[in-house]
Formats: structure tokens, C-alpha cells, sequence
């Protein structure tokens, strides 16, 4: 018998008490659901794959500053010795490096024309070894070939013929084609500049981790000569910290007047770049964890209160035949009942917090199953918390029945 | 039914023992009506809550119903007072959030009865003491009176084979008490053993028999005049 139905009535005579812990939990409940969500949902955007090979990838900077620098002849050898050091896989020279938060940007169009819609992508100025040097994997079309490989200078306007995509941008811009359907199609730049699709790539991040099209991606057949290059190197397995020491040292040794700057590894640009989303999980989590032990510690004062308050009522009942057990799970009922009408509270206040950070912040809606574990969880911890009241009630003897108040 | 012997309590603090009961022995058959008089401290309360199962005891023997409760574990003297005992308190101790059909129900749903023979005994229970019609009232909405009548009902319900009934009139007035003393003589009449703790001799001699508490011994009172004389020699005693 679990003296549920005299226990409602009981508190439904006595609802301030447990409105307000009620209230507690619905309003913990909402801040969690919602919290937890956001913090997933933040660490999907951590999880999502950059296409790159991220450990074995470093960048750095060439800039010259001699009168007789010649960017292109240093840029040119540079790449040819760094490929030829023994655990290097490949090197490219890249205007803007994926995630770092910083890079170019233009707008696509499969129209002619200032009127045309365009779709954002994000540019990646490579040479034919940029795909193999990022690692990202042809899934139509061709790569591009030495020959296809141009300039460009700090003021160039024009853009070369070809280009190859992202899957997600072949997706944006051809959305009824499949993606080999993709290959050969003409897109805009600059309103009526064509240019041909020549290849799709599975997977490549832009770098700009918070922008809606971080997926789309365009790479251009083009070294830049704007006084101060970028190398993307990527090196055998486990070889990254050694071949970043024997670049620097290759690069150093020629005497080309130049400084090398900026050395760093895609492991570093990626925590970087993700700091902002896990402090945010941090405070979310410990804003998660206060309130469920302000919560449980409400719990445990709301119970000893009323233990102490019905001291002689719990000395009656175990006079009356009560176990310790059956005083136990009387605080435990009680403590259940109310504690799932603050979840049932939480569960509609829940809802109606996600739906207004939909609304304000653009967040993905909440999924079903963090309320049932928001509950599930919120239950025990009240339960739990309810245990060590509820074990000193059911201590009292039953001889303080026959005590005078 | 009841047989207490040589029962010795003992309360202990750092820096005194008080003796409450000493080599107390007291025999109660069934059906008997004992009133159980002293003064204040003489060791009644303490014997009631031994004979109630409330508090254990140091030394001798006590068979309940030919059961020696000695070294019994917490439940087992749970389920005895459930199942044996009926107390009805000085103060009623009914629970003021639980309407009177809720207070009856709260021995009887300890014992496990299902819902209709817990209904059953309820509505039976609260009809026998007068308070049928009144079975959704609060406790707070009854006069003293009638809230001690629902503790007979309460009591009464689990079909005890003893009553122990701990000063049951000692919040009435006089009305009331008269009462509630005819309720009990006729439950007494209909059966059930009743043991009354009370300091009122004139309560006392309606019982069909008494003990006298003193120092934590008890003495079997054979006529209403050794009452008198044992409850006027205390009087001047502590006077």
C-alpha cells in the first residue's frame, strides 16, 4: 500500500510548501533541457568533420621583405624542397586556412546577372597538389592539372575557368542534379564571370566555423602573390612535430630575404577556433550542475522541515504499525508526487523556452528525448535527495506518540 | 493475553540511571478492563509504552498474547503493534491533513488490507463511535470529543486484541469524558481487552480492575477504598 491517494489530499491541503518546490524543478528542469541541448548541440558543431586531416596538418607564413624578393621563384622552390623532405605528404600554398576564422568569400549564381540569386561559398586559392595536401577526396569530376595552375597578383579581378566544389555547394547551387550531374555546369562570379565545375569534393569546412555554409567550399586553381604566403603541409602519420622543426629549418636556411611567422598546427586552429563553444559548454554545464544541487539541497530542506514539523505525526504512525521502511517511502511518495508535478510544469515550461530561443536565436528546436531524461534524471536526484530526511524520520521512536507536544 | 514479569527499565543519561520500572509485574487476561493509576513520574507512561511495544525493555519477560516480544527485531514489533494493539493518546494524535476516513485508513493500510475491506472496516469503525456521516471531515472541524471518538475508531478498526488507552479523557470536559468512558465500557463489554493509564481514581474505579504505579512497581488494588487511601497518601507525600 502506498498511501498515495491520502498523501495527495494531505498535500494538496499543504500547497505552498510543495507549489514552490514545484516550482524549483520545473524551472531546473527548463534550464537543463535546455542547457543540455544547447551543449550538444555545440558539441555536434565540435564533432562535425573539417574534411582535413587535422593531426598531421601545420601552416605557416612566408613573407618577404628583401628588394630582390621574388614571390613566385621562392614560393615555387620552397614547395618543391618542402615535398621532398622525407615525411612530408604533400604541400600547397593556400590564401586562407579552414577554421581559422579568417579567409575570402563570393557569392555563386547559376545565372547570368546582378539579379541572380548567389549562393555564399568560401575560397580556397590551391595549386593541383591542394587536394591531396588537405586530404579531401574526390567524389566526381577531376582534380586540376599543373598546367591548369595560374597567378594571382594583390588587384586581380578575373577569375580561371574551372573550379572544383564541396558536395554541399554542388547541393545549394544544383539542388534537382546529382552531384555528378554537377560536373561540367557553369556557375557566376561576379555576376556574369562563368566558370565550370570540373570536380566535387566530399568534404571541406570553410573557415569560418559559426557561418551557416561552413560546408561550402570552392577551390581555384591559382598561387597568390600578394607578398605573403600561407603553406598548408600535411605529413605522415606522427611525423608532424619533427617535419614543422625540419620546415622551418629548410625554409631558414635559404637565404631568400624573408621571415617565416605563424607556425601552427591544425590541432591548435581547431581548439582556437572552438574555444568560444567550450567555455560555453563549461558555464552551461556547471549552471546545469548548481542548480540540480540547489534543487536536490531544496529538496533535503523542504523534507527535514517537515520531518521536524511532523515529528510526533511520524511517532503516531509508527505506533501505529509503521515500519521504517513504510516511513521511508511515505517521504519518498510525497516527494515523488510533487517533484512530477514541477517536471510535468517543466516539461510545457521547457517547450516554451526552446520555442522563444528558436525564435530569437535561430537555435535547433529541442528533441523529445532530452525531456523523458531530464525527468528520469531530475526524479532520482529528488528521490536521492529525499533519502537521508526520510531515514532520520523513520529513526523516530514510536514512543514520541505518547509524549506531550 | 498480557503477561508482564519482572520487568526492569532503565533510563540512562552520562550522569544519572532513573529506574523506571522495577521488577514490574502485572498479569491481564482477556477481556479484563485495567485502569492503571500513580502519580506523575511513578512509571505508568513508561509501562504503557513497554506494553505498547513503543520502548523495549532492560530486564524480565513479557509474552503478548503468548508471545515473548523480548529481542524482537524493529518490524516484527511493528507488525505486533499493528496487528494486537490499538492505542487511543491523552491528545487524540490523529493527522490533522488526513480527513477521518484517511486517519482510520492509516493502520489498516500498514497491515496490507485491500481497498474494500479496508472500506469496509472503516465505515464500520466510524459508525460504531457516531461519526458515520462524518467521514470527510478534518479532525480541526471536531470537538475534542468527537476527535478522540475517531481515535477509538482508529484503534478499533484493526480488530486489536487490546486497547491501550493512555489518559483518554485527560483533554475532555467532563461530558465528553463521560462519553467517551461509555464507549470504551462498551467496547469492554463487547470483548476487547482494555488497559487505561489514568491519574483520575474516579475514572479509574469504573474499571473493572486496578493497578496502583509507584516507583516503578506496580500494586494490585483489590477495593475502591485502598484506591482512595493510596491516592491521598501519595498526594500528601508530594505535597
Amino acid at each position: 500500500m502506498s498511501e498515495l491517494g491520502p498523501i495527495f489530499r494531505a498535500l494538496l491541503r499543504n500547497k505552498v510548501g510543495a507549489l514552490l518546490l514545484a516550482l524549483q524543478i520545473a524551472v531546473t528542469m527548463t534550464i537543463m533541457v535546455n542547457a543540455i541541448h544547447m551543449i550538444e548541440n555545440r558539441s555536434s558543431l565540435m564533432a562535425r568533420p573539417s574534411g582535413l586531416d587535422e593531426a598531421n596538418q601545420f601552416y605557416l607564413s612566408s613573407t618577404g621583405y628583401a628588394q630582390d624578393f621574388n614571390e613566385q621563384l621562392v614560393v615555387e622552390e620552397d614547395l618543391r624542397l618542402i615535398r621532398q623532405l622525407p615525411g612530408i605528404v604533400d604541400a600547397t600554398q593556400i590564401n586562407a586556412i579552414p577554421l581559422s576564422g579568417g579567409g575570402w568569400s563570393m557569392g555563386l549564381s547559376v545565372e547570368p546577372g546582378a539579379e541572380a540569386r548567389g549562393s555564399g561559398i568560401a575560397v580556397y586559392f590551391v595549386d593541383d597538389n591542394g587536394m591531396n595536401t588537405l586530404d579531401v577526396e574526390l567524389i566526381a569530376g577531376r582534380n586540376f592539372s599543373a598546367s591548369e595552375i595560374g597567378y594571382r597578383g594583390r588587384n586581380a579581378t578575373e577569375w580561371p575557368q574551372n573550379i572544383i566544389i564541396t558536395e554541399a555547394a554542388a547541393k545549394e547551387l544544383f539542388p534537382d542534379l546529382s552531384v555528378s550531374e554537377a560536373v561540367g555546369k557553369t556557375v557566376y562570379i561576379n555576376n556574369d564571370e562563368p566558370m565550370t565545375i570540373i570536380g566535387i569534393m566530399d568534404q571541406l569546412q570553410a573557415p569560418w566555423v559559426g557561418w551557416s555554409a561552413v560546408e561550402r567550399v570552392m577551390l581555384v586553381p591559382q598561387r597568390t602573390l600578394f607578398g605573403s604566403s600561407r603553406y598548408f603541409i600535411r605529413t605522415e602519420p606522427g611525423q608532424r612535430d619533427a617535419m614543422i622543426k625540419a620546415t622551418e629549418k629548410l625554409l631558414l636556411d635559404r637565404d631568400v630575404g624573408r621571415l617565416i611567422r605563424n607556425v601552427r598546427t591544425m590541432e591548435e586552429t581547431r581548439d582556437d577556433s572552438y574555444r568560444g563553444h567550450q567555455a560555453l559548454q563549461t558555464i552551461l554545464w556547471v549552471i546545469v550542475t548548481v542548480l540540480t544541487i540547489i534543487t536536490a539541497l531544496g529538496i533535503v530542506g523542504m523534507v527535514t522541515f517537515s520531518v521536524n514539523r511532523r515529528r510526533k505525526q511520524i511517532g503516531t504512525r509508527r505506533a501505529l504499525g509503521a515500519t521504517r521502511w513504510q516511513i521511508i517511502r511515505h517521504f519518498l511518495v510525497e516527494n515523488a508526487l510533487v517533484t512530477s508535478c514541477g517536471l510535468i510544469l517543466g516539461v510545457g515550461s521547457s517547450i516554451a523556452l526552446n520555442i522563444w530561443l528558436v525564435d530569437v536565436f535561430s537555435l535547433p528546436r529541442v528533441g523529445w528525448h532530452y525531456l523523458p531524461i531530464a525527468m528520469a534524471v531530475l526524479l532520482v536526484v529528488g528521490q536521492l535527495a529525499v533519502l537521508g530526511p526520510a531515514r532520520r524520520a523513520a529513526a523516530i521512536s514510536p514512543a514520541l506518540a505518547t509524549r506531550s507536544a | 493475553m498480557l503477561k508482564m514479569t519482572n520487568i526492569k527499565k532503565v533510563f540512562r543519561t552520562e550522569v544519572v540511571e532513573t529506574h523506571a520500572l522495577r521488577d514490574f509485574s502485572l498479569h491481564v487476561k482477556e477481556g479484563d478492563f485495567v485502569a492503571v493509576t500513580g502519580p506523575s513520574g511513578s512509571g505508568k507512561t513508561t509501562f504503557l509504552n513497554v506494553a505498547g511495544l513503543l520502548e523495549t525493555f532492560d530486564e524480565g519477560d513479557y509474552l503478548l498474547d503468548g508471545q515473548s516480544v523480548k529481542g524482537m527485531s524493529d518490524n516484527q514489533l511493528a507488525r505486533m503493534r499493528n496487528e494486537k494493539i490499538g492505542f487511543i493518546f491523552q491528545s487524540f494524535n490523529l493527522l490533522p491533513d488526513l480527513n477521518l476516513f484517511d486517519n482510520v485508513d492509516v493502520p489498516l493500510r500498514y497491515r496490507g488490507f485491500n481497498a474494500k475491506e479496508r472500506k469496509e472496516r472503516i465505515v464500520q469503525a466510524l459508525e460504531t463511535v457516531g461519526l458515520g456521516s462524518r467521514m470527510k471531515h478534518l479532525p480541526a472541524q471536531l470537538s475534542g470529543g468527537q476527535q478522540q471518538r475517531v481515535a477509538i475508531a482508529r484503534a478499533l478498526a484493526g480488530e486489536p486484541r487490546f486497547l491501550l488507552a493512555d489518559e483518554p479523557t485527560g483533554n475532555l470536559d467532563s461530558a465528553m469524558a463521560q462519553s467517551v468512558l461509555e464507549l470504551l465500557e462498551d467496547i469492554n463489554k463487547a470483548g476487547t481487552t482494555i488497559i487505561m493509564v489514568t491519574h483520575d481514581p474516579i475514572l479509574a474505579k469504573r474499571a473493572g480492575r486496578n493497578v496502583f504505579v509507584r516507583d516503578g512497581q506496580v500494586t494490585e488494588v483489590t477495593k475502591e477504598a485502598e484506591l482512595d487511601e493510596l491516592v491521598q497518601k501519595t498526594a500528601q507525600v508530594g505535597g
